[in-house]
């Protein structure tokens, strides 16, 4: 089976001449939870804007399960449901007309539309609030009501542009989990997130892009392993606050105004920390050792630049 | 066969924009041309007894009626594109497996659709002043279609181009009105003098307020096939610029 998106090359500038996307290469293979990473103007939502049909591209291909989304753009937009960052409702409609109407562009009959839009409205919530327009409905309720309206057509691709901004803890955490089981069925599913600890949950493959090139593209252990070990935390039992050395191996964080200190755990260097501080008369008062996280691993990747990164 | 499916779906969805708005989309047209029809009518048409070998005032309704084919197609049009781009869900129809074509056609039929509501309410409420019926109801049937397609098809060329909404009634203001005004929907270009005669016929309404005259009442200032060719032309040219912006995505993809 082809990828689910196969980008390679993909560049694209806009009229004032930004280069939004330099040559960026992804692939993301079916049934897949991917998270696109990235800080902002990255190059992110560009990316699914040329997936999706709404951003225009110079050079590149961008293939959905082996389609063109140029030459065979009405194939590829079929198999992906987008849910935007930004509301884009139809502000003549109900949240109900909203779902069916959808449907139908995507081809589904209107029986079908009406049965499907029943399931959505109830599954998340939103039944009651059927015949209203959707101006009257909460953050909650419009985010809940985008991610319904992408699912109307039974997308084989679900992508995901920051669908958990502003929302509250409650429902972001039943979003999590309904997408994990989304995924597990089987559909491909395509995540931009500000929240790094969102697709560290959820993600089992990972991109990050900076400054429109993929940086770094793998599975989310592996990722963060190949950049990290692991880090060694000391609580000191009267503060530092200055490292008393250099220790050649690697940084020492002072954290805690001087409590804590933290260090990645490189061959030889929890030795050295530890010499350098009983020298001095420094005690430990506790040593823990802290799994390395995605979020190390971003900050580490999106902190090089352009071609010095880790390109893949 | 494909689907025909999202097609339909989008056409309804265009009919149910402008009919649940309809005090703003219908009734207006209808009021305005029975002001016409009472003010001009009676109070000029008592002073004029015959043009075209008609009286008046059944001289006059087939102009309306073109007027207010162009006014609500050119409107119902250029509102709905330009209201998706403002609201931003033309994005939503832009991520559809709908072909560009398709999307352009369904919302020229929506235009379409409210131009024969329209017309329709303006015939009946003249009939309340004057009683005739069509003398060529084919004729008539295809200078309302392709009139209010060509309009339909500037109202989205407009709501492209257009900026802010403002941009949309600049458009009516200074070259729509003006050119129904002077294309004859009051008065036969016979009755004119011959420099402006010979600008009129650089004017297109004036072929289609001609060939809508000559669907309704069977007389014309011009051969009705050179008022036919005229506006077929200009509904294949509008056409194809609307399919051509929408597949290039000017002004609606990034």
């Amino acid at each position: 089976m082809p990828p689910a998106i196969s980008i390679k090359n993909l560049t694209k500038f806009y009229r004032n001449r930004f280069k939004a996307l330099d040559n960026l290469q992804l692939s993301v293979e079916p049934g897949q939870f991917f998270g696109f990473l990235g800080p902002n103007g990255a190059g992110k939502t560009t990316t699914i804007g040329v997936m999706t049909g709404l951003a225009n591209y110079q050079q590149g291909e961008a293939l959905i399960f082996g389609k063109d989304v140029r030459r065979d753009y009405r194939q590829t937009r079929a198999m992906i449901g987008l849910v935007p960052q930004e509301f884009n409702f139809d502000p003549f409609l109900s949240a109900e007309q909203i779902l069916t109407y959808e449907a139908g562009y995507f081809g589904v009959d209107r029986q079908e539309a009406k049965k499907r839009a029943e399931h959505w409205l109830k599954f998340f919530d939103l039944w009651e609030k059927r015949k209203h327009d959707y101006k009257r409905l909460s953050g909650g309720m419009k985010r809940r009501l985008l991610i319904a309206r992408a699912l109307m057509h039974d997308p084989r691709i679900l992508i995901l542009d920051e669908p958990t901004a502003g929302v509250d803890l409650e429902l972001r955490y039943h979003l999590w989990s309904f997408l994990k089981e989304l995924n597990s069925k089987g559909k491909t599913i395509f995540l931009t997130t500000h929240y790094i600890e969102e697709a560290e949950k959820l993600c089992t493959h990972v991109g990050v892009v900076h400054q429109g090139r993929v940086v770094a593209q793998e599975a989310m252990g592996t990722l963060i392993h190949r950049l990290h070990r692991d880090f060694v935390e000391l609580t000191l039992k009267t503060p530092v606050f200055e490292f008393p050395g250099r220790v050649r191996e690697g940084a020492v964080t002072i954290l805690d105004g001087g409590k804590r200190l933290s260090f990645e755990e490189k061959p030889g260097m929890v030795n050295q920390v530890l010499q350098l501080l009983h020298g001095k008369g420094i005690e430990i008062e506790k040593v823990d050792v802290r799994r390395p996280k995605l979020e190390d691993a971003f900050l580490t990747l999106t902190a090089k630049t352009g071609s010095t990164a880790c390109d893949q | 066969m494909r689907s025909m499916t999202g097609f339909i779906t989008l056409v309804r969805r265009e009919i149910v924009r402008f009919t649940c708005v309809f005090t703003q989309t219908i009734f207006p047209p209808v009021v305005s041309s029975c002001l016409y029809i009472f003010i001009f009518g009676f109070s000029l048409g008592g002073r004029i007894e015959t043009v075209q070998g008609v009286p008046y005032l059944v001289f006059l309704v087939p102009g309306l009626i073109m007027m207010h084919v162009i006014e609500s197609a050119y409107a119902n049009t250029s509102s709905s594109l330009f209201i998706s781009r403002w609201a931003n869900n033309i994005e939503e129809l832009l991520v559809t497996p709908l072909s560009y074509l398709e999307m352009v056609a369904a919302i020229l039929i929506g235009g379409l659709a409210r131009s024969l509501v329209v017309v329709s309410g303006v015939y009946a409420a003249s009939l309340c002043f004057v009683r005739f019926m069509p003398a060529h109801p084919a004729v008539m049937f295809y200078f309302v279609v392709i009139v209010s397609l060509i309009f339909s098809a500037a109202g989205m060329i407009t709501a492209l181009f257009a900026e802010e909404f403002e941009h949309l009634s600049l458009i009516t203001t200074f070259v729509i009105t003006p050119l129904i005004f002077l294309g004859g929907v009051f008065h036969s270009i016979t009755m004119v003098p011959a420099p402006l005669r010979w600008v009129t016929n650089f004017n297109p309404i004036f072929y289609m307020i001609n060939g809508m005259r000559y669907g309704m009442i069977g007389q014309s200032d011009v051969p009705v096939t050179a008022c036919a060719a005229v506006v077929l032309v200009l509904f294949t040219g509008f056409l194809a610029l609307t399919v051509y912006l929408f597949r290039i995505g000017f002004k609606l993809r990034k």
